[in-house]
């Protein structure tokens, strides 16, 4: 029932293939490579059509029939990367066809000129004056064609991207809207329209035609924006559509999972992925991030070598290497391959951060500091720079320095604990408790990944000597470390068991007291302590049995049991 | 899409993950400029010139070095100055290579003397002009092919441009004007787009971008040209903040400059001092952070705890963040990083960091810190002398704020003068006319405390018109610190105790001091709340002496903005004013607590001194004696004569209620000679409308006028009547004057002079017709 009414929603799985059927082609002969990659992807995930079904190529103009000749001269130039040629040879062509090619080698060549400047520049500050020549005309030129409305989707959206060029963003979202109303299945103009929306309100905002496409589009922006919840709906939805073959909708879900933390379906998508499309290195740096998250050494190198057997100059190739030698250690290598896939693309906002990691790991904290901050430089919502600023200056004892960034990284992501931790550290450090409590506590209540806000606020509560909150958060810790299931390495739970050995002990409730020395002796640093524990209240039971009875009825009644918690439950858990 | 772009994309500049502004590691760069240089030396070597014009060229070569990149008009300007023939020469050659092909430019670098085979020229290898040349002829050599094509084009359009444009070194050379209209055609090829945009585009969507298009100044600046100008602007901030650029045109410079290098990190502070000039924290803190953060890049030379290296960097940043807590307010930050810069400093044994940051807890308006750090200094106060030479800086200051604490604390004058002494000392032999301006305006601060307003006024004047022995940029000489506006609301507010409002012969009016304070520190500098608070202050003493008490209310709202217990105060005595006793006292008892707690003293002694007068409305005279003399017990000890000779004439007034004006007079004879000399003209008619009033009272005059009256008592209080008359009118106090008035009338009366008692009393008719408001009795005020 459900599949109906969505396959009804999203038309007829058929007509969506024979849109994208036409578009690849239109796509094709303009040269939008990565567009017609997509669509041909998503093409490839659905039901062959068969031989009289397929959509008839796009008539025949009387223009197209005059261009024919220099277009496809023209568009053999351009794909040799002649653009100067190419544009030559088009230029007096008055077929949309050739009018859009035509303006975008233009484009292409002024962007490849502008490459080989760089190389070239006199001089450091004039490096930063390279620009794109052919930016400004081509604006004028396609600004008095959209005034006179002679563009279609396909130039429409090169107009976009010009604006863009030019930093004029709130001109490019209106000419991009304008491309996706016209064509709506050219992906690459809603791509680029992803880029400028910068939040869910102007989300909301832009005005968007209703087709199957649009979906795909929220789906991306939701991952984007971080609201993984829903676009792990849209997808989920998408695939019960009858996308569920797509490549790039797994991809998709795998990354949202990644953003997420969620390791383990992560890593499960990958592999699926892998599986179905062994040659694929797109989105492989985000799967070799999961293996080294997950300490996954065989896994990883299996990756590593096989990605640069299928390609070692990529950029996320250079990145898997570069994990792969981070997890072994030799950081130096590591940081040498994300260089690597620095200089093939120097906007690779991931290969910034992590090489800020390894100089971390090399003590370079200077050169770290200028990794991350190109990473910021790059785009300004990497919290992942910021926390690793913070961290470097926490490293060089400014806890005062480092919370200013750490604050930044906790903006971008407010409910992860690991930017908590670190805030509420920081805080500690600085001896303002009551800030340090509050992130402590706050980082629990938003789900705690490294287990360790509780067993720090503990501390702290120790150390401020209130006894019955130390205790209640060494309850509660003892009862998450067990709950999780998994053994992690500081887990600390003699500490807090030594704890509240000596808590119960104090407060006079000696069943618990006792219960807690003898699970104290199970761990070898607390051995001792349990033992001396259990001796004294053996002892002190023994004194209080010889008086009478009426000295123990108000010991028990002073005792607040509203804050106590019971550590009985403890017996189903075993370390 | 973006990646089909920009996988083209690589970056040469950057080796070990480091992006360097400079390839090669050399330092200077062949610029059209640095060519013109080059042409100029080449021509002063080549030709003869005369001696008294090669002596001009020698002193104009080093500026021409080092300076920023002049443009060609600029530089032809400067040459030509010195020397019309080789401003010919050097337009001459850059004309051969401009309009030439790159071959002349090669040609001309292939010419130039080589700094090794030319032994007795100037530009032989070590001299100013030989390294300059191998520089040039080293950074020109490692150029590539379209390195060279690019800078021959640049030279070409560094020539063109000049000419495009109407220029005054044009006459000079006729035949080239010819050529002007070739040359149009090939220079301007970027400025095209310009002029279609200009057609085309005249819609309201693309104004900024054309506006940023057209300005010739918006170009991107060569690398010197950005330094100097963010000097020279941060100079400007520092030292007068009016002549720098206005926040919102400085900030769009900057961005422009950062969208063309971001790897600039003085703009990002340069971003910094801007924004904190706006007050906008969030702007500024990053701003700070990212210079650091950018700075820490560029000094990692290896050392990471010396002198140098980026530890060094880390220190200051901490430091930095701490003011910039500081000046937002934010005391508690600022402490926590001050003292991680402390901390750091300690640790790497810089004690020139050390000084710094303990120099700045000591301005610190946080009265926790700075009590807790002249407890530290204390040490220090009794033996300036053995003080080590490089903590000198840090000792002075340590000893000013020491000074201010024991001037507050009641401390004997001659030690706080005397340690000011052995700190000037210091400061005039070590020449830190910074110190020597704090000191200046801290014994104005002291002096005006202690009362001697003579002595005050004549610090104040010292202090302005001191030269500064800081070097002068730009014209602009430092005199927006702290200690100016200090001296300077002294000054105002010594001309408003003197009844100055007005202008008058051979002094400034207050008017004048007040608008320059105000243009001197525009409302959101650091400094502005000193002289807003005293233009209010000001004001408010008028209205209050004028009587119009409606106006003097609403500024209580103001100042108390600004300093809540001087809020308090004044409200308390318009309150009193307004015959709202209950309220006043309410609020002056809440007062006195508050400020005895903070060792407010000179707060306490005005507030006991107007809770007395609060007593005397009510009759109850013999309670206020105690209180009035706890005021000048308490006056005496800190020395505060100002308010001892008030409290001297609020008790005389008390006795001369409580019927004993013998004793009164005695009394005033004591103070009434440090109120004419020091005091304001309030305070000088009130002293001598007191001492008439008591004159009167020993006379055996009474309130009704009947009694025998001692006749030569009365005549001298005829006279002090006159005089107390010249003070109020100076002061448009119609209030008092119709008392005076009154008692004049009276006098002469008594004295049985006619005429002049129907003057006076026509006088008093007048002025109680104006007032309206019914005459209180003239018993009841001081």
């Amino acid at each position: 029932m459900k599949m109906a009414a969505l396959c009804s929603e999203f038309g007829d799985l058929v007509q969506i293939k024979k849109q994208l059927i036409s578009v690849i082609s239109l796509c094709k002969e303009r040269g939008l490579l990565h567009s017609a990659k997509w669509a041909s992807e998503l093409a490839f995930a659905l039901d062959r059509l068969p031989k009289d079904e397929l959509p008839p190529s796009p008539p025949f103009t009387e223009d197209d029939a005059q261009d024919l000749d220099a277009l496809t001269l023209a568009k053999s130039y351009f794909d040799l990367k002649e653009y100067d040629r190419a544009a030559y040879f088009l230029k007096g062509c008055c077929s949309q066809k050739a009018y859009f090619l035509y303006m975008y080698s233009r484009y292409l060549s002024g962007e490849k000129k502008k490459d080989d400047e760089t190389v070239d520049s006199l001089g450091p500050l004039e490096k930063g004056q390279v620009r794109n020549e052919a930016l400004r005309e081509l604006r004028v030129e396609l600004s008095k064609k959209h005034i006179a409305g002679e563009l279609d989707g396909f130039t429409l959206y090169l107009y976009g991207v010009v604006l863009r060029k030019l930093d004029l963003l709130k001109e490019a979202v209106e000419v991009f809207v304008e491309a996706i109303h016209s064509l709506p299945l050219h992906w690459g103009a809603w791509l680029e329209l992803s880029n400028l929306v910068t939040n869910i309100e102007m989300l909301k905002s832009l005005s968007l035609p209703d087709c199957w496409i649009k979906d795909f589009f929220m789906a991306h922006m939701y991952t984007e924006l971080q609201m993984i919840k829903e676009a792990l709906q849209k997808y989920q939805n998408l695939i019960e559509a009858g996308f569920s073959k797509s490549t790039y909708i797994i991809s998709q879900i795998a990354v949202a999972y990644h953003n997420i933390r969620d390791i383990d379906q992560a890593l499960a998508l990958f592999n699926e992925l892998r599986e179905q499309d062994p040659y694929r290195i797109d989105n492989m740096d985000t799967f070799s991030n999961l293996l080294y998250v997950k300490s996954m050494k065989p896994e990883l190198s299996y990756l590593a070598h096989n990605l640069v057997e299928i390609d070692k100059y990529r950029v996320e190739t250079c990145c898997v290497i570069g994990n792969y030698y981070s997890l072994r250690s030799q950081h130096e290598k590591a940081a040498l391959y994300f260089q690597r896939a620095l200089k093939l693309n120097p906007r690779c906002l991931g290969a910034w951060t992590l090489m800020g990691h390894e100089y971390m790991e090399m003590k370079n904290t200077s050169a770290a500091i200028q990794a991350y901050r190109h990473a910021i430089e790059v785009n300004k919502r990497d919290y992942r720079a910021w926390y690793g600023l913070g961290q470097t200056y926490e490293i060089l004892k400014m806890p005062f320095y480092c919370l200013y960034y750490y604050r930044k990284a906790h903006q971008l992501r407010p409910n992860d604990s690991r930017m908590l931790v670190a805030l509420g550290e920081s805080y500690e450090k600085l001896s303002q408790q009551v800030e340090a409590k509050k992130c402590y506590w706050r980082a629990y209540s938003v789900g705690d990944v490294e287990k360790m806000a509780l067993l720090k606020l503990a501390k702290l509560h120790e150390q401020l000597n209130e006894s019955d909150d130390a205790a209640q958060c060494y309850m509660l810790y003892i009862q998450d470390i067990f709950s999780c299931g998994e053994q992690l390495e500081h887990a600390e739970v003699s500490t807090a068991l030594r704890y509240l050995g000596q808590y119960y002990f104090k407060n006079k409730l000696y069943d618990e007291a006792s219960l807690c020395a003898q699970r104290c002796c199970d761990y070898n640093d607390a051995r001792e302590e349990g033992k001396a524990l259990l001796r004294q209240i053996s002892q002190v039971r023994d004194q209080i049995e010889t008086p009478s009875a009426d000295l123990f009825a108000p010991l028990s009644n002073n005792n607040t049991p509203v804050r106590r918690v019971s550590p009985l439950n403890l017996i189903s858990f075993t370390p | 899409m973006a990646s089909v772009h920009e996988s083209l994309y690589f970056n040469p500049m950057m080796t070990n993950g480091v992006v360097h502004a400079n390839v090669f590691g050399i330092k200077d760069w062949v610029t059209p400029y640095k060519i013109s240089v080059l042409a100029l030396l080449y021509d002063m070597t080549a030709t003869k010139i005369t001696l008294p014009e090669r002596r001009r060229l020698n002193k104009l070569i080093l500026p021409l070095q080092q300076g920023p990149d002049l443009t060609l008009g600029q530089f032809l300007k400067t040459v030509e100055e010195c020397c019309p023939q080789a401003a010919y020469a050097v337009k001459l050659r850059l004309h051969e290579m401009a309009d030439g092909e790159l071959k002349d430019m090669e040609y001309f670098f292939s010419t130039l003397p080589t700094p090794f085979t030319a032994f007795d020229s100037e530009a032989y290898k070590t001299s100013v002009v030989g390294l300059f040349m191998r520089h040039m002829l080293l950074a020109y050599n490692k150029l590539s092919f379209s390195q060279v094509y690019k800078l021959y084009k640049s030279l070409q359009h560094y020539y063109h441009s000049h000419y495009a444009k109407p220029a005054d070194g044009q006459a000079g050379l006729p035949a080239l004007a010819a050529d002007d209209s070739d040359m149009d055609l090939t220079s301007t090829e970027d400025t095209v787009g310009d002029r279609m945009d200009k057609e085309e585009l005249d819609g309201p969507l693309h104004e900024s971008e054309l506006r940023n298009d057209n300005n010739p100044s918006r170009g991107p600046l060569s690398q010197k040209q950005a330094e100097y100008f963010l000097a020279r602007q941060a100079y400007l901030l520092k030292n007068d903040e009016n002549k720098a650029l206005k926040p919102a045109a400085l900030q769009e410079e900057l961005n422009n400059m950062l969208k063309f290098n971001p790897d600039f990190a003085e703009a990002h502070y340069l971003n910094y001092l801007n924004s904190m000039r706006v007050q906008d924290i969030f702007l500024s803190a990053h701003s700070l952070l990212h210079y650091f953060d950018r700075l820490i890049l560029s000094g990692n030379e290896g050392k990471s705890n010396g002198d140098e290296g980026y530890g060094r960097s880390l220190r200051y940043a901490a430091l930095n963040l701490a003011s910039l807590h500081c000046r937002f307010g934010h005391y508690q930050q600022a402490d926590l990083a001050l003292q991680e810069a402390i901390r750091i400093a300690q640790e790497s044994n810089d004690h020139v960091c050390l000084q710094h940051c303990l120099v700045k807890l000591f301005p610190s308006s946080d009265p926790l810190t700075s009590c807790r750090c002249s407890s530290r200094m204390d040490g220090w106060f009794i033996m300036p002398q053995l003080i080590p030479p490089h903590l000198f800086y840090l000792a002075s200051l340590g000893i000013q704020s020491l000074v201010q604490q024991g001037a507050t604390q009641g401390k004997t004058a001659h030690k706080l003068m005397d340690a000011l002494k052995d700190t000037d000392i210091l400061h005039w032999k070590h020449s830190l006319s910074e110190l020597i301006e704090i000191s200046l305006a801290q014994t104005t601060s002291i002096w005006r405390m202690y009362g001697k307003s003579t002595m005050a006024l004549q610090q104040a004047q010292l202090l302005l018109n001191m030269s500064s022995l800081e070097p002068v940029n730009f014209g602009v000489q430092q005199n927006n610190t702290e200690a100016f506006a200090v001296a300077l609301c002294h000054l105002a507010e010594l001309h408003a105790e003197q009844g100055g409002y007005k202008h008058r012969l051979g002094l400034l009016s207050l008017s004048e001091i007040l608008l320059h304070l105000k243009e001197q520190f525009p409302p959101h500098s650091q400094h502005a709340k000193l002289w807003m608070l005293c233009d209010l202050k000001i004001q408010f003493e008028r209205h209050m002496n004028e009587g119009k008490y409606h106006l003097a209310e609403p500024l209580v709202t103001a100042i108390s903005a600004l300093n809540k217990t001087e809020g308090l105060y004044r409200k308390a005595q318009v309150l009193k004013a307004l015959n709202r006793s209950t309220e006043a006292y309410s609020i002056l008892q809440r007062l006195q607590a508050h400020c005895e707690k903070t060792k407010c003293t000179e707060v306490v002694i005005r507030v006991m001194l107007s809770t007395a007068e609060l007593h005397w409305e009510s009759s109850g005279f013999s309670t206020a004696l105690p209180l009035l003399l706890q005021a000048l017990a308490l006056a005496r000890q800190h020395h505060l004569q100002s308010l001892a000779s008030e409290s001297i004439l609020h008790l005389a007034f008390t006795q001369l209620m409580l019927g004993v004006p013998e004793q009164a007079l005695s009394v005033l004879h004591e103070a009434i000679e440090p109120v004419l000399a020091h005091g304001s003209v309030m305070d000088k008619g009130r002293a001598l409308l007191l001492t008439a009033r008591c004159q009167m009272a020993v006379a055996g005059f009474r309130p009704n006028g009947h009694g025998r009256a001692d006749l030569h008592l009365a005549v001298l209080a005829v006279d002090t009547l006159k005089e107390a008359t010249a003070y109020f009118s100076k002061l448009s106090c119609k209030e008092r004057l119709r008392d005076v008035h009154f008692l004049q009338a009276q006098l002469h009366h008594a004295l049985g002079q006619t005429s002049q008692r129907n003057k006076s009393a026509m006088l008093f008719r007048l002025l109680d017709q104006e007032l309206q408001s019914p005459a209180p009795p003239v018993s009841m005020r001081l």
